[in-house]
Parts: structure tokens; C-alpha cells; sequence
């Protein structure tokens, strides 16, 4: 047994080491040119787009590779309520939240049903439909010329017109959404999760409601993959049927598993290294996709638990003296 | 409204095209009873065949017949590849079924970047086998080119059932399909069976590219819509089942046709992904499963 002491020293340790890693980057970026903003901001975006994924995946142990869809409807819904309607994008923002919300429910509840390839080809297919429906549907959607005239983000008359000011914001959002992801893993509620991923019958026999835990995670992934779709819609200011395809799920799938799927800073993390990655591989713009391609894959062949997992099991004797079992 | 000639004219096009979903749907089949896999990439051996043809079609003035038979093998090698690179390190360390669908989706990403950067990104389009057309009955008009989908779609299915139950081979897959520990206890090589099953099936894309490819166009982007439709058709079989993929296919075909003279071509592809979703959600053993069930 440790003391209670030693383990609250060290959950703090762990709790405020990702905090400084963020919060540094974030500082950096500050102070350097506004090509570094976008790109940060790009990863902070992710990274909310990721942490919620998480939920799904990592903590349930299911598979959805339609979250995009919920971006695709979060980003239209902000588009087109700001940048046609005039609204304020906060509302905007909530009330695409909340449709996306209601929709996964409605979609989530036959589909998580389903089981193996089944669910990944039905997932697959809400993301397909958002991407063809986005592009064919030109009088509200503009098609695949894409949407402009997004305003940024803001509250009233204030408006974040800097690209800085909104990488704050960003920031702090990202922080809020880990912070409630952080706060969900250990309640009641993650643990029911936990115990899915672990064994349905088992978690059914503890007396887990597992269909209906399962379609909460769904949706608050959707929830998630929405406000990141809004954001990056206030943040660029355009957005294209493109934005929200087939390359979203590819890349946010190499974050989750970069970062260490299940835990609660990998996603953001991974988001971080991979949204940064082009930078250090200059030269290879085209090569991007392909690159993250391969890189995707030598994770899920290697390392399919994280890259931070494997380097975790690398220190993992020295752990063992701490950790009671 | 619709009048009889569109009708007839789309129910035509229709089997055309649902024989090419079908050619998809049991390359899914294929490497799903030898494996247990399956493989999202597999729309883009259909879009590999189209363009690579294509590309020797125009570099090397081949004729039809030649380049065709020169790229089926090429995309089937394009098979091997996948599943020596990715597949088969992943099934080795027992990954995840849904580790596995990610690679092969990651995969077909690759490909399609690569397509783009070797051949380029503009859709082309190659002529029909046979030049003049379209057939005319009365108001009706069929191109030449479904003809050849129909005639060759047909030579496939047979030389596919002649493979599954007289060569050793296929009933070495077969076999696979049944009992994969039983299959490996009687001497069966389970694991190069998984590289005939995606080499086979990738030929199969190669094949269905080629004949549809004259109808429309190809391009890097073309895999995904034949990807899913033909996994589309695959469920509507009852997955694993090749015949059944094969009828799937034609009533998809049918339906998307129909689909096209009602709601226009653009929601094509939502309409087919509609389906998807209520034969997945109503008859998740596939439709003739689900009729079939009674029986059992």
C-alpha cells in the first residue's frame, strides 16, 4: 500500500505535467508568427474533436468511423446559422451542439446495436451520407465550392478578431473539455464505460445498463466532434464538404492512437504531435496523407495501445514499487 | 413520371451496374470467409484497375484485350501487397478486428495519394470495347458497353464457381471458410490462403474497374462508392455468401437506377447508403437470410 499522500503527489504530478506540456506550447505559439497560430489552433481543435472520440473509444472500447459526421453538422450547423442568419455564434454554437446531439441519439440507438464490422461499416456510412449530403445539397450547404463569411468567435458585440485572442479561446476550451473528460473517467459513469470495454456480459451482469451507457458515449462524442466542427468553422472562417471527408477520421484516428487511446491527455497530445508533424516535414506537403497513413498503421501493428503506452512499458519496473496492485 | 422506356432503360443499366457491385461484393466475400477480414480498401482494386489500364492504354497504345489482362495481374499484386504489409502483421499479433478495418481504410488513403501523385488527379476515361452503339429497341438504347459487363460479369461468376469446387485451391478456401483450426489440421497452408483470398479478390476489383470504367470515368477517388455499394451488396447476401453478393449487387443496381430517375443522380450514392443503413438496422443475416431463416 502508499500512502495517500504520495499517490495524490504523484496523480497531481500527472495531473499538471500535460497542463504545462499544453499551456507551453500554447505560450510558444503566442509569441511566433500566425502561421504557428493556425496550426496550433488546428491541434487544439483536433484535440477537442479527439478527447471526445475518446470517450467512445477509448474508455467503451467501441469503434466509430463517422464521427466526422457530427464535425460536418456542427461546423455546417455554425456556418450556416452565422454566416447566413446572422446569428450570435455562441447560440449558434450550442444549438449545433444540441442537434448533433439529439441526431446521434436518434442514429446511435439502432446502430450501436450492431456489432464488429457491421457497426464499423454502419459508422463508416453516417459519415459518408453527412459528406454526400454536404456536398449535393448546394442551396443550403454552397456545395463543393465550400461555405466563407464565417464570422470568428465572440460574444455580442466583442468579437475575437485576432487569430491570438481565439487561440486563447481555443485553448481554453480544449482545457475545459479534457477537464471534463478527466472528471468523467473516475465518476460512476466511467467506470460503467470501463467496464464495457472490459467484458459487455460482465459489465451487464454488474448491472451496467450497457446499451444505454454505450449511446451516452456516442453522443457525447457527437457533442464533442460538433463543438470542434464549430470551432473550426469560426477559426478559418470556410468551410468545404473536404474539411469533414474521409482524411478526418484517417488523421483523427492517428492522434488517438499516437497519443495512447483511453487515457485522458493522449488524444490532446497526440493532436499536438500530429498537427505539428507537417511542419518538421517540409517538402512533403502532397506526401502528407501518405504519411500519416504509414504512420497510422506502423501504430496499429506496433504499438496498439499508444506510442506513450509503449514508452510507459519501457519504466514500468521502476513504477512497480509505488503501485499497489 | 416516369415512362416505361426510362424504366426498361434504367432496369437495363441497373443489372449492368449491380453485376460490377456484385464483382465488389464477393471480393469482400473472398477474403471474408478465408479470414474473417474484412477489408475496406476494397474499392480501390476497382479504381486501381480502371486507371492503371488506363494508363497503358494511353502510354503504350496497347490494345484492349492486352491491357486489360496486363492489369489485372498488376492490381492483384497491388492485393498481395496489403495483405503482406499490413494484414497479415496485424492478424499475426491478433489484433483487434477493428485495428484491422483501420488499417485497411488508412490503407486505401495511401493509395488513392499515391494514385494521385503517380497518374494524376483528373477523372479520364477509356473507350467502350466495342465502338458504335448504343443498341436501339424501338425507344430503348443500350450501350455496347453493358453487353461486355453482362457477358464478362457472367464469365466470372462461372469461372469463380468452377474455382471454388473443382480446383484444390478453392476448396482449400473453402474449406478455410468453414473451419479455419479443422482446415489447418488437415494440412491447409490457412495463412497463404489469406494471400490467395486477396489476390483474388483484388483481381476481381481489377476486373469490375475495367468493364465499368467505359461508362463513366475513373479517378483516384472513385474506390469509396464502389467500395461501400459493393459491401452493400455483400450484406444484402447475407455476408460471406458469393451468390448472394451477386443477386445483392443486381438489386442495388436496380434500386440505385431507379433511385437516379427519381430523385436525380446526385443523392445516388445517399439513397444506396440509405439502404445500407435499413438492411443493416431490419435484416442484420442480409435480406435473403432473412427469408431463408424460416426454413432452418
Amino acid at each position: 500500500m502508499t500512502s495517500p499522500s504520495i499517490t495524490s503527489t504523484r496523480s497531481l504530478l500527472r495531473t499538471l505535467a500535460p497542463v504545462a506540456v499544453v499551456l507551453t506550447v500554447m505560450g510558444i505559439a503566442l509569441m511566433s508568427s500566425g502561421y504557428v497560430v493556425t496550426v496550433i489552433g488546428f491541434a487544439a481543435i483536433y484535440g477537442i474533436f479527439c478527447t471526445g472520440l475518446n470517450f467512445f473509444m477509448g474508455y467503451t472500447g467501441q469503434a466509430s468511423f463517422g464521427q466526422n459526421a457530427f464535425a460536418c453538422l456542427g461546423g455546417y450547423g455554425s456556418a450556416i446559422l452565422c454566416g447566413g442568419l446572422y446569428w450570435d455564434p455562441l447560440p449558434a454554437f450550442f444549438v449545433s451542439m444540441a442537434f448533433s446531439g439529439i441526431v446521434a441519439a436518434i442514429i446511435g440507438y439502432p446502430t450501436l446495436k450492431l456489432r464488429g464490422h457491421y457497426l464499423a461499416m454502419a459508422t463508416f456510412a453516417l459519415g459518408l451520407i453527412t459528406y454526400e449530403i454536404s456536398i449535393e445539397w448546394v442551396s443550403l450547404t454552397q456545395g463543393y465550392m465550400g461555405y466563407s463569411g464565417i464570422p470568428p468567435l465572440g460574444v455580442g458585440k466583442f468579437e475575437l478578431v485576432s487569430e491570438k485572442h481565439q487561440l486563447i479561446a481555443l485553448t481554453v476550451i480544449l482545457l475545459v473539455g479534457i477537464w471534463i473528460s478527466t472528471r468523467l473517467r473516475d465518476s460512476r459513469f466511467g467506470r460503467a464505460l470501463r467496464a464495457i470495454a472490459g467484458s459487455e456480459p460482465a459489465a451487464q451482469a454488474l448491472g451496467v445498463n450497457v446499451a444505454r451507457y454505450k449511446l451516452l458515449a456516442f453522443v457525447i462524442a457527437a457533442l464533442y466532434a460538433s463543438a470542434a466542427g464549430s470551432l473550426f468553422a469560426h477559426f478559418i472562417g470556410f468551410i468545404s464538404p473536404e474539411v469533414f471527408g474521409g482524411a478526418m477520421v484517417v488523421q483523427s484516428f492517428t492522434m488517438l492512437y499516437l497519443g495512447g487511446i483511453g487515457t485522458t491527455w493522449g488524444p490532446a497530445i497526440g493532436a499536438l504531435i500530429v498537427s505539428m508533424l507537417p511542419e518538421f516535414l517540409r517538402g512533403l506537403k502532397e506526401m502528407q496523407d501518405i504519411a500519416y497513413a504509414i504512420i497510422l498503421v506502423s501504430i496499429l501493428i506496433f504499438a496498439p495501445r499508444g506510442v506513450f503506452a509503449l514508452i510507459g512499458g519501457w519504466f514500468r519496473p521502476k513504477a512497480k514499487e509505488g503501485d499497489a496492485p | 413520371m416516369i415512362t416505361l422506356t426510362q424504366l426498361i432503360q434504367s432496369l437495363v443499366t441497373g443489372v449492368g451496374v449491380g453485376l460490377i457491385y456484385g464483382l465488389v461484393g464477393i471480393g469482400f466475400c473472398v477474403i471474408y470467409n478465408a479470414s474473417g477480414i474484412v477489408n475496406f480498401a476494397q474499392g480501390v482494386f476497382v479504381m486501381l484497375g480502371g486507371m492503371i489500364c488506363h494508363a497503358i492504354l494511353s502510354k503504350f497504345g496497347m490494345p484492349m484485350l492486352l491491357a486489360a489482362l496486363l492489369s489485372i495481374p498488376i492490381v492483384a499484386i497491388s492485393g498481395i501487397l496489403i495483405e503482406v504489409l499490413v494484414v497479415r502483421p496485424m492478424w499475426n499479433r491478433g489484433a483487434a478486428l477493428f485495428a484491422i478495418i483501420l488499417a485497411t481504410l488508412a490503407t486505401q488513403i495511401m493509395i488513392e495519394r499515391i494514385t494521385i501523385l503517380t497518374l494524376g488527379d483528373q477523372p479520364r476515361s477509356f473507350p467502350e470495347f466495342t465502338l458504335g452503339g448504343p443498341l436501339k429497341i424501338g425507344d430503348i438504347a443500350i450501350g455496347y458497353q453493358y453487353f461486355w459487363i453482362m457477358g464478362c460479369g457472367a464469365l466470372m461468376v462461372g469461372l469463380l464457381w468452377l474455382f471454388f469446387t473443382r480446383t484444390t485451391m478453392g476448396r482449400a478456401l473453402r474449406a478455410c471458410s468453414q473451419n479455419r483450426e479443422s482446415a489447418a489440421l488437415l494440412g491447409i497452408p490457412v495463412s497463404r490462403m489469406l494471400m490467395v483470398s486477396f489476390a483474388l479478390s483484388a483481381a476481381l476489383g481489377a476486373v469490375a474497374g475495367i468493364l465499368v470504367t467505359p461508362t463513366q470515368f475513373t479517378a483516384y477517388n472513385v474506390g469509396t462508392p464502389f467500395g461501400v455499394n459493393g459491401f452493400i451488396a455483400a450484406i444484402i447476401g447475407g455476408f460471406g455468401n458469393a451468390a448472394g453478393a451477386l443477386a445483392g449487387g443486381i438489386l442495388l443496381g436496380i434500386l440505385q437506377a431507379l433511385a437516379i430517375v427519381i430523385f436525380g443522380a446526385g443523392f445516388k450514392n445517399v439513397a444506396a447508403l440509405t439502404v445500407l443503413l435499413l438492411v443493416l438496422f431490419i435484416f442484420p443475416s442480409g435480406i435473403f437470410a432473412g427469408l431463408k431463416g424460416k426454413s432452418h
